[in-house]
């Protein structure tokens, strides 16, 4: 996932920042945002947190590391998109229900 | 009849006393004209030559002499720089240069002269060869070596001549429909030949001695294009003033005059390119930019003449700047372009689409515009149920369409522009089915006389419908006479 992130981050910049958080130096939200596992991405636009569809059953991150680029491309950019609109649930274009099933 | 005849045969003998009259007029003409150019020009109007002193007159001038025996003097003695303290038109070296190129330009033309004379003498013998061999010294030098030979074996053009050339001499020499010259047919041929090579050979030296003082008389385009570049170019052009005298485009076709065979591959034979393929910058460039080159290299090279015709830079420093910039920009050419950069996305929604208009939009919009029959089965009137195609309820509904008291009276179907293309390409495959109109049908027919066959003979019948009835109302009704194009 970190691969990915790093590959991505110039190229959506214009839309998108980055951070990165160590939940063991900065636990003060461990339990409020659940934080958890070994990976998280949340999305917040204008200090409001963004909600995605993703097909999982928790639509406030996700916890698990995606390979490709384009797809988290796709997923910040309909982040991005809803967001500016006002809402605060944005569907994924991708369903990520089967993720554990081939 | 008698004295029509006579009057007729009375004309004709005025008109020929008329023509010799104007002859002999001519004849002093050319001969003012002749004088006034040093005797340089060959005689016109001396079509009737035999002999080729009529013809070419240059070798036995006094100028052609002097300047001759100046320049052997001068090549002897080798080059002397000293004379640089003197002003350049008095120095007479000077003056012996501008002489020589004048004289370079017209031992060429005397060439040209004394080609043509030997070509129409040698055409008895082989008329083929002139169209073989463009260039008038290796024809000279081949109808030499060739003489009176009918047979071509026997003669040894190597060294001459390359030997794909050869070959084909040869060929065509075994085919030629040419016979022997007489004796002194050919031994004027052969003295014209011997005239036009010791001309080459005059030229040759003459353009050494320009070469060997071209340093001094013109540093700047010799600095570009190297002194027997530089010399030629000004031999060519009649002098220095001439060359700075040329458009770029000129100078760059100085001395381009090759002439591929018919037959042979044009492949290697470079156009529009003249002297200046002998210089180094451009032997040293890469085939891919050599046209680029060339124009670059025949512009700097008529400004530094240009500079140096008015004597504005005697030390060829203007000249050496110039070939600098020719090879920086040469470098430049070469370059690889640089490297792609990774662009990032831009925001989301931020540019508006780029929206269309005009009427080419407007009719393909319409295509799949709204149709009033659509607006009324879209509407329901309020507490009736509406008709449904499948019926009680079930299947599309036809909402306000086809109610009594809906207020329009007649909603038609119109012609319906995207159905309209649809079925202009079905018509298009309909026709090739031989009148089937549906998919189920075959276009095989049974017929009682033929059995099967592939095409209905009923058909054209069943299109017209029985004979009682009127088509031209019909709805149903098409072009009654259907004539495939």
């Amino acid at each position: 996932m970190d691969e990915v992130l790093a590959s991505v981050a110039e190229t959506i910049k214009n839309f998108a920042v980055m951070y990165l958080v160590d939940i063991t130096e900065v636990p003060d939200f461990n339990t409020m945002y659940e934080l958890y596992d070994p990976s998280t991405i949340m999305f917040f636009f204008r200090n409001k947190h963004i909600m995605i569809d993703l097909g999982t059953g928790n639509n406030n991150k996700i916890n698990w590391a995606m390979k490709d680029k384009q797809e988290f491309i796709d997923i910040v950019e309909t982040v991005y998109r809803g967001a500016r609109k006002g809402r605060g649930l944005v569907i994924a274009p991708k369903d990520y229900s089967t993720k554990y099933r081939y | 009849m008698a004295t029509l005849a006579d009057s007729f045969l009375a004309d004709l003998e005025e008109l020929s006393d008329n023509e010799a009259d104007s002859l002999n007029e001519d004849n002093g003409d050319a001969e003012q004209m002749e004088e006034d150019v040093d005797g340089d020009l060959a005689d016109i109007e001396a079509l009737n030559y035999d002999d080729l002193d009529s013809v070419s007159k240059l070798q036995k001038t006094q100028r052609y002499n002097d300047i001759m025996q100046k320049v052997e003097d001068a090549l002897e003695k080798g080059s002397d720089i000293s004379n640089q303290s003197i002003v350049l038109e008095d120095d007479p070296e000077y003056q012996l240069i501008v002489d020589c190129n004048a004289l370079s330009v017209d031992i060429e033309n005397e060439i040209v002269i004394i080609h043509n004379f030997i070509r129409d003498k040698y055409r008895l013998k082989f008329p083929e060869l002139e169209s073989l061999v463009h260039h008038p010294i290796d024809y000279a030098r081949v109808v030499k070596k060739i003489g009176n030979e009918m047979d071509l074996t026997l003669v040894d053009l190597e060294g001459l001549l390359p030997s794909a050339i050869i070959m084909v001499i040869s060929v065509t020499a075994s085919t030629t429909s040419g016979k022997p010259l007489p004796d002194e047919v050919l031994q004027k041929t052969i003295d014209a030949c011997d005239r036009a090579l010791t001309l080459d050979s005059a030229k040759k030296k003459v353009l050494d001695f320009v070469e060997s003082r071209m340093g001094y008389i013109a540093p700047n385009v010799s600095a570009i294009v190297g002194t027997a570049v530089a010399a030629k170019l000004m031999g060519t052009a009649g002098g220095l003033s001439a060359l700075a005298r040329m458009p770029a485009c000129n100078v760059q076709l100085l001395g381009a005059k090759r002439k591929t065979l018919a037959g042979f591959s044009t492949a290697n034979s470079q156009i529009h390119v003249g002297y200046l393929e002998q210089t180094e910058i451009f032997q040293s460039t890469p085939p891919t930019l050599r046209k680029r080159a060339c124009r670059l290299l025949a512009a700097k090279s008529t400004l530094a003449a240009r500079i140096d015709s008015i004597k504005g830079d005697s030390t060829g420093k203007v000249g050496r700047s110039l070939r600098d910039e020719i090879l920086k920009k040469i470098e430049k050419w070469q370059e690889p372009p640089p490297a792609k950069q990774p662009k990032p996305l831009p925001v989301p929604d931020s540019e508006p689409k780029k929206k269309r208009g005009g009427r080419r939009l407007r009719k393909t919009k319409e295509r799949y515009a709204l149709t009033d029959m659509r607006k009324l089965a879209n509407r329901m009137a309020f507490g009736v149920p509406e008709e449904s195609s499948l019926g009680d309820g079930l299947g599309e509904g036809y909402g306000m369409l086809g109610q009594a008291g809906s207020g329009k009276l007649r909603v038609s179907a119109g012609p319906s522009k995207l159905s309209a293309k649809v079925a202009k390409k079905f018509k298009e495959k309909q026709y090739g089915s031989s009148g089937a109109t549906s998919g189920l049908t075959s276009s095989l027919a049974f017929t009682p006389v033929q059995g099967i066959e592939l095409s209905n003979p009923q058909a054209l019948a069943n299109q017209l419908g029985s004979g009682t009835q009127s088509t031209y109302f019909s709805e149903t009704g098409t072009f009654s006479k259907i004539k495939r194009t």
